[in-house]
């Protein structure tokens, strides 16, 4: 073997080296290793780990079509960095300016002011929460977030307030709003143009693609993503999701180092609540609801649309309404338009309470349709003592018949049926229809009414109830009271929620018909049906009402509003006006199988009604009228009057 | 005898060098390696979040579009369009409508057997070149 370069003292030399080398080394790794570990430790995982939230999609709200009431949208809130515009940019603002539709001398300001004066730095909340959700994922393009624009608000004070004021006393602006309303289609632009210092934060806004569409029924969620009202709040539980996270790390530029993701734990969008509602049938009553404020500018005005079958309400509208995407622009004094009247205010529901005493006086068997009554007498003896009975608006030469009394309305008459019934069996059958109670409607805050209990009443009451007065009641409780005619003696619950499904469509949750009581057998409600079939005939007191080619089943209500009147002696009390009406009519058809139930209430329309116009017959049942006829080719509801000048020109596809 | 010691030690020396070497090359061509499976890793983590991302960001753009639609899709839009473009659409009246309760299918057919072989006469026309 040769030499080589080797010698002893070479070779002392070099492993002496060498092992000086590991030996430093070693000592170096046990230095950083043991004894400066927790202090290092903890410095790297300050600057490098991070925890990203992944936020959660907010689930949707659908018609029962499946049609989008209300959704989550990706915005961008747009902002600049004056500190890193260049001048070679400039020439992109004008464009800037256009795709974001500012002025450009508004851009030009915001983009050139590049100090502000420092004020006080603000203290901020650690978890302050931001006006959207801001979706954290990873940017595709390195350009897209910046991690100084993952502040979605403007107002938030950022890294300005830790940047030295100049000797003026100004800081510079590292962060000002061009736009939170940008769409990603345009925001794909901005990036196009390659303006540097122009940033963008990615937030979950919530659009109602239909605005003012079942505002009462849908409510809304605030900027601050907290559900305010209707469904978004009801079924907040569903719709929110639960955010993800990723334990990860990012390099010196806060750059997320993919690699070193440690964790992921996926996000869990919100599911989606399938309503009853039909967004068609909305839109009908909707349209019908500015026709009624058009004609009589009523104080306010609602209609209910259900399944008399199921329960299930396919369309609620209240006039005023507001539109779901500019919510927060309406005026202090203008915040009256979000209330849900049909379930949130009570109104003297007049005549078509009247239902009650003749429905409970026929269960009982202690009426026939046939059975008459002297609808003259002005007063009767009732419990032993003389009872005044109200007033009819009609004079009859005759004794009326139940059905007669149903068909006329007849105050006199309906009083004597409750009288035929007793207080407590009268106020037991009001009641078993809901009345005094909550549907279990989910939303729109609703109020019980006002049903006393008969250890209550005066002397008057057993007169006045029947017809409506001292008793209050909400539209939906008069729509739920009609639909155990309509569903053959069955109150059911008003729902409005059909299913629930996970983001993915899977079924979660059906909701079915909920059956509550039964109230009158299915013979006293047919029977019914039949004399409600009076009302909207000629003879009855809604005749407007009437279909052709259809059996319609309803009750007029028009009821005298309890208005304040100052007396002589400076007092001011409530009386009946003769001025101010609530007018109604809640119907069904085909009376022999009900497959729609409709409620139209008016508060106040007398303003443009000729004198003594403002009748539930006059104003209400035209509106029902016009809504049954365009609902029944819409849901596809048969004729159950054989019309045989129709069915000569449909079968001859003729066109009139 | 004293040189041929000399001799074996300073050969096992030269092994011990070439077989440092050789391991010191193997242990940096591991080390090399380590590095590029970790950068390989690196690109597969960036590639893999640069796709989750372009597919939220399709999902995102899904979610415009849907909402658009929507939105197009509301009747009084709808009713607008109808009027703005003049296309005339009316919803069907009643009078227009026959229902029937046989199926559809069937009445259809038997409607269009009715004009070919049923009350009313067919006329059948030929055209006929006539050479001149």
């Amino acid at each position: 073997m040769s030499k080589g370069f080797t010698t002893n003292y070479r070779i002392a030399l070099l492993a002496t080296l060498v092992l000086a080398m590991f030996a430093g080394i070693e000592a170096r790794l046990v230095w950083l290793h043991v004894i400066d570990r927790d202090e290092l430790v903890r410095s790297v995982d300050e600057a490098r780990r991070e925890l990203i939230v992944d936020n959660a999609r907010r689930g949707d709200i659908l018609d029962v079509h499946g049609a989008l009431l209300a959704t989550s949208r990706s915005v961008i809130v747009l902002g600049v960095d004056p500190q890193f515009l260049r001048p070679e940019d400039r020439a992109k603002w004008p464009q800037l300016a256009q795709l974001l539709g500012m002025p450009e001398s508004d851009l030009e300001r915001i983009c050139t002011t590049k100090t502000r004066p420092a004020g006080p730095v603000v203290a901020v909340p650690a978890q302050q929460p931001s006006p959207g959700i801001v979706i954290n994922l990873a940017p595709s393009a390195p350009s897209e977030l910046a991690p100084e624009a993952q502040k979605p608000d403007d107002a938030k004070p950022d890294d300005t307030e830790l940047d030295e004021p100049d000797q003026e006393g100004n800081r510079p602006i590292r962060w000002a709003k061009l736009s939170d309303q940008v769409p990603e289609s345009v925001y794909a632009q901005i990036e196009r143009l390659g303006i540097r210092g122009v940033y963008g934060s990615r937030v979950y806004q919530r659009d109602y693609p239909h605005n003012e569409m079942a505002a009462h029924i849908i409510g809304y969620v605030n900027r601050l993503e907290q559900p305010m009202a209707g469904m978004e709040h009801y079924a907040d539980f569903y719709l929110r999701g639960e955010n993800g996270w990723v334990e990860s790390e990012k390099d010196g530029r806060s750059h997320e180092l993919a690699q070193f993701r440690t964790r992921e734990v996926p996000p869990s969008d919100g599911f989606s609540v399938y309503l009853s509602i039909d967004a068609n049938v909305q839109h009908i009553i909707e349209d019908e609801l500015a026709k009624v404020a058009q004609q009589y500018d009523p104080k306010k005005a609602t209609i209910i649309v259900s399944d008399p079958q199921t329960g299930f309400v396919l369309a609620l509208a209240n006039y005023p309404s507001f539109d779901l995407n500019t919510f927060n622009k309406l005026p202090r004094d203008d915040q009256g338009r979000m209330r849900n009247v049909a379930v949130a205010d009570e109104y003297e529901p007049g005549s078509v309470f009247k239902i009650v005493a003749i429905s409970g006086a026929l269960n009982e068997g202690l009426v026939t349709t046939g059975t008459e009554f002297d609808c003259t007498l002005d007063k009767i003896d009732y419990d032993g003592m003389t009872r005044s009975l109200p007033r009819d608006d009609e004079r009859y030469d005759h004794p009326l018949s139940v059905a007669e009394i149903t068909a006329h309305s007849s105050n006199k008459g309906a009083a004597q049926l409750a009288m035929r019934l007793g207080d407590r069996r009268f106020y037991d059958y009001a009641r078993a229809f809901g009345f005094g109670q909550q549907t279990g409607f989910p939303v729109g805050g609703e109020v019980v009414g006002n049903l006393k209990a008969p250890e209550k009443w005066d002397s008057m009451t057993i007169t006045r109830m029947p017809m409506g007065q001292s008793v209050t009641a909400t539209v939906l409780q008069m729509q739920q009271a009609m639909g155990v005619i309509a569903s053959g003696g069955v109150l059911l619950r008003p729902q409005v929620i059909r299913q629930i499904r996970d983001s993915h469509g899977e079924l979660v949750y059906s909701f079915e018909r909920v059956e509550e009581r039964r109230v009158i057998s299915e013979q006293t409600a047919s029977t019914m049906a039949r004399l409600l079939m009076g009302v909207a005939s000629p003879d009855g007191t809604a005749p407007l009402a009437a279909i052709p080619g259809f059996e319609v089943a309803g009750k007029t209500g028009t009821s005298q509003k309890l208005m304040p009147v100052t007396l002589a002696s400076g007092a001011t009390v409530l009386r009946y006006s003769d001025k101010h009406h609530v007018v109604s009519f809640v119907g069904f058809f085909p009376a022999s199988h009900p497959q729609v139930s409709i409620a139209v209430v008016i508060d106040d329309p007398d303003g443009r009604c000729p004198p003594g116009g403002a009748y539930g017959g006059k104003v209400a049942a035209p509106v029902f009228k016009r809504l049954g006829e365009r609902l029944i080719p819409y849901l596809g509801t048969r004729p159950t009057i054989d019309n045989e000048e129709q069915r000569a020109l449909a079968l001859e596809g003729g066109v009139r | 005898m004293r040189s041929t010691d000399k001799m074996d030690s300073r050969a096992f020396v030269n092994q011990f060098m070439v077989y440092t070497l050789v391991a010191i090359c193997g242990s940096a061509s591991i080390g090399l390696g380590m590095v590029w499976i970790r950068h390989q890793i690196s690109v597969a983590a960036n590639v893999n979040k640069a796709l989750v991302s372009s597919i939220d960001d399709l999902q995102r753009r899904i979610e415009e579009t849907d909402a658009a639609i929507a939105a197009e899709q509301d009747p009084a839009v709808l009713n607008r369009r109808n009027s703005e473009w003049q296309l005339g659409l009316v919803p069907p009246d009643e009078t227009q409508i026959r229902n029937v309760s046989e199926d559809p299918v069937t009445r259809l057919a038997a409607m269009h057997n009715r004009t070919l072989f049923g009350e009313v006469p067919a006329t059948v026309s030929f055209r006929i070149a006539l050479a001149h």
